[in-house]
């Protein structure tokens, strides 16, 4: 059975139109992450799914119910936002309970889901704290705790790793890989971020100017982009793009290699000059110049010892490559 | 080290110079005249109009001198019921519209938000008269107004009667105010994030708990703020109970409060004679009251209130 169901949700503010059509099945228990540039419209959508916006057409199902009348606090879902939206004259026990105490829950539930939260969370020493008194990371966490208390059917996370400083979102973001087991809830995260969303996704939907691009998991996505947009979005460095004659003779507009799927080897069918290296260590990234394409990646794995104003011969290694047509769109591998 | 030191001392000059001007501009018009108010109230003239030292003797003439002293602690508890009607209609009144006017996608907002703001801006004497004439039982409004949906019998002279003039004077007063703590505390409404307001959303905290357990938290400490203001103004006012009432603030004194009977004193009114050293006597007591006000304010309620950050 769905969990949640978005069926042609549209959406207009005034004459702009920011979500154009938007159909989506999310499974019991998924981890689904919405990624796309920003401005693309995933805020939209994840406000539209918490019952914060109205769709302007179209239809937002939660488990078996149609929700588009249902106010957000009735859907069964809770949201962690990407200020964290404490209450500032709460204390850390107070905003978590402050919903289970609006519900009616009786006292001694509340404080054991509170405990439980906190255990879960590291936050039993910080209850008596105020958001004021408490770090970045930590204000994160009690923004988890406040949704977790309340035991959603599904969780809405916009982007919660973007105010944290970068060791703290790879800690993070593994910590909310580990609650997502844990906890078994279906949970619907966004961020512009493609490696997130590749870290933590059992899908990813890709995003773009109101649409959705495509939907998969990370590896589909990663080996079978079916377009130009999710082939250069996913991926990091950039998968490289070549047009011109390269592109025609494999009877395509385009023609897309990672970096990671070229060689520098002496019998490459392309010649290029190397204009800048980097060396992360475990890899060299080598960014070569290639007349009429471009600036190129490729990623070496290990030290790679070239220079800059070098002339090299790139190979593309012939399996992993993409073509696409003249719309931009995905066409059959070459056999 | 001593280098620091030397820069240090340069930067302090600095300092110096530029609060100067703000230093000799306060002085001249605040500090002084204060100073000289003070020291005039330990004055007083005798007989053939010699002035003598007198200590704190005025003060003792105004508290326990039956001639006077009636007529201050009148005046006193008048300013009070003033400020307390001030506080329980006034300043709820401007929560209460700037909570109505935070709604969001109210239409006609910016329209509302003028018209209640816009008697703060009109001349304490066109709000003193404008009153005055329309609730004149002979030429105005009210009765006829009130005859037309069948309540004539609710008219009454309320500002002539001793019993009702104080109340309708601090109520047209409150008309006149009730922008500025309702422009305060609306701009302290707009201050609180949209996802804080969403997250109670979520939290199922809406309608008017979300008011109550939310919103009113977060904006104490610009109601604290208003209080000490209403306190301030009320204890300074003067300026409408002189144009709707007169400087006798009648009937019989009903609506004298300090500033009138600071007035009558200082300036003198129709067969009473202008008395400075009396007169400052009692400004010295307003500057006490005031200062203990807002010292109570500052040092027993502020210090307890927090600040947030959102
Ligand atoms: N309340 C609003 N009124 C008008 N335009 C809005 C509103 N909220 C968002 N938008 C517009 O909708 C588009 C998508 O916004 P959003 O969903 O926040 O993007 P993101 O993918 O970065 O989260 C943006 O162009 C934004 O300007
Ligand atoms: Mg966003």
């Amino acid at each position: 059975m769905a969990s949640l169901a978005l069926e042609k949700v549209t959406k207009s503010f005034g004459k702009t139109d920011v979500i154009k059509g938007v159909d989506l099945d999310v499974r019991e228990g998924e981890f689904i992450v919405f990624v796309g540039p920003s401005g693309c419209g995933k805020s939209t959508l994840l406000r539209i799914i918490a019952g914060l916006e109205d769709q302007t057409s179209g239809h937002v199902r939660i488990g078996d119910q149609v929700v588009d009348a249902v106010p957000p606090a009735k859907r069964g879902i809770a949201m962690v936002f990407q200020s964290y939206a404490l209450y500032p004259h709460l204390n850390v026990r107070g905003n978590m309970g402050l919903a289970l105490k609006q519900e009616g829950i009786p006292k001694a539930e509340i404080e054991a889901r509170i405990k439980k939260a906190a255990d879960i969370l590291a936050l039993d020493a910080l209850l008596d704290r105020r958001p004021s008194e408490l770090s970045g990371g930590q204000r994160q966490r009690v923004a988890i705790g406040r949704a977790i208390v309340r035991q959603p059917k599904l969780f809405l996370f916009d982007e919660p790793l973007s105010n944290l400083d970068a060791a703290l979102r790879v800690n993070t973001r593994i910590e909310i890989a580990k609650l997502h087991r844990l906890l078994g809830a279906t949970l619907v995260y966004v961020t512009h971020d493609q490696t997130e969303a590749m870290t933590l996704a059992d899908r990813i939907v890709v995003l773009n100017g109101g649409r959705i691009e495509q939907v998969g998991s990370p590896m589909e996505l990663y080996k079978n982009p079916a377009n130009l947009f999710v082939a250069g979005f996913i991926g990091s460095p950039k998968m490289n793009f070549i047009g011109g004659a390269i592109a025609a003779e494999h009877g395509a507009q385009t023609l897309g290699i990672r970096p990671e799927n070229l060689e520098i080897a002496a019998d490459g069918p392309w010649s290029a000059m190397v204009s800048h290296v980097e060396h992360l260590g475990s890899d060299t990234y080598v960014y070569v110049e290639m007349a009429e394409h471009g600036l190129i990646a490729a990623r070496i794995v290990g030290e790679a010892l070239h220079q800059p104003g070098e002339m090299v011969r790139l190979k593309p290694v012939p399996e992993f490559l993409h073509l696409f047509d003249e719309n931009g769109l995905a066409l059959p591998r070459p056999a | 080290m001593s280098d620091i030191q030397v820069a240090r001392r340069q930067r302090r000059w600095h300092i110096a110079v530029f609060l100067l001007p703000a230093l000799i501009v306060y002085t001249a018009i605040m500090i002084v005249p204060l100073a000289q108010t003070l020291n005039l109230s330990l004055f007083h003239n005798d007989a053939q109009n010699a002035v003598h030292f007198v200590g704190i003797e005025n003060f003792r003439t105004l508290f326990v001198e039956p001639r006077w002293a009636a007529q201050f602690w009148n005046a006193l508890r008048n300013n009070f019921v003033f400020f307390l009607i001030h506080m329980v209609v006034q300043n709820p009144i401007g929560i209460a519209l700037a909570a109505l006017l935070s709604i969001p996608r109210l239409p006609g907002r910016a329209f509302y938000r003028t018209a209640f703001f816009v008697p703060t801006m009109l001349s304490f004497v066109i709000v003193g008269f404008a009153w005055k004439l329309i609730l004149s039982p002979i030429w105005g409004v009210t009765p006829s107004i009130l005859g037309a949906v069948h309540l004539k019998w609710l008219f009454a002279p309320w500002l002539g009667k001793e019993s009702s003039a104080l109340i309708t004077v601090a109520l047209i007063s409150v008309w006149q105010f009730v922008g500025i703590p309702m422009m305060l505390i609306y701009a302290a409404l707009l201050g609180i994030p949209d996802e804080v307001i969403e997250a109670a959303e979520m939290d199922g905290v809406v309608g008017p708990s979300q008011f109550w357990k939310i919103k009113l938290p977060l904006i104490l400490p610009t109601i604290g703020i208003v209080s000490v203001l209403t306190f301030v103004g009320n204890f300074n006012a003067f300026d409408l109970i002189y144009s709707a009432q007169g400087a006798l603030a009648g009937p019989n004194f009903s609506t004298d409060i300090l500033g009138t009977f600071l007035y009558r004193t200082f300036f003198g009114f129709q067969l009473q004679l202008g008395d400075h050293y009396m007169g400052a006597t009692i400004a010295t007591v307003m500057f006490f009251i005031i200062l203990a006000g807002v010292c109570a304010y500052l040092f027993l309620i502020q210090k307890r209130m927090r600040r947030y950050q959102f």
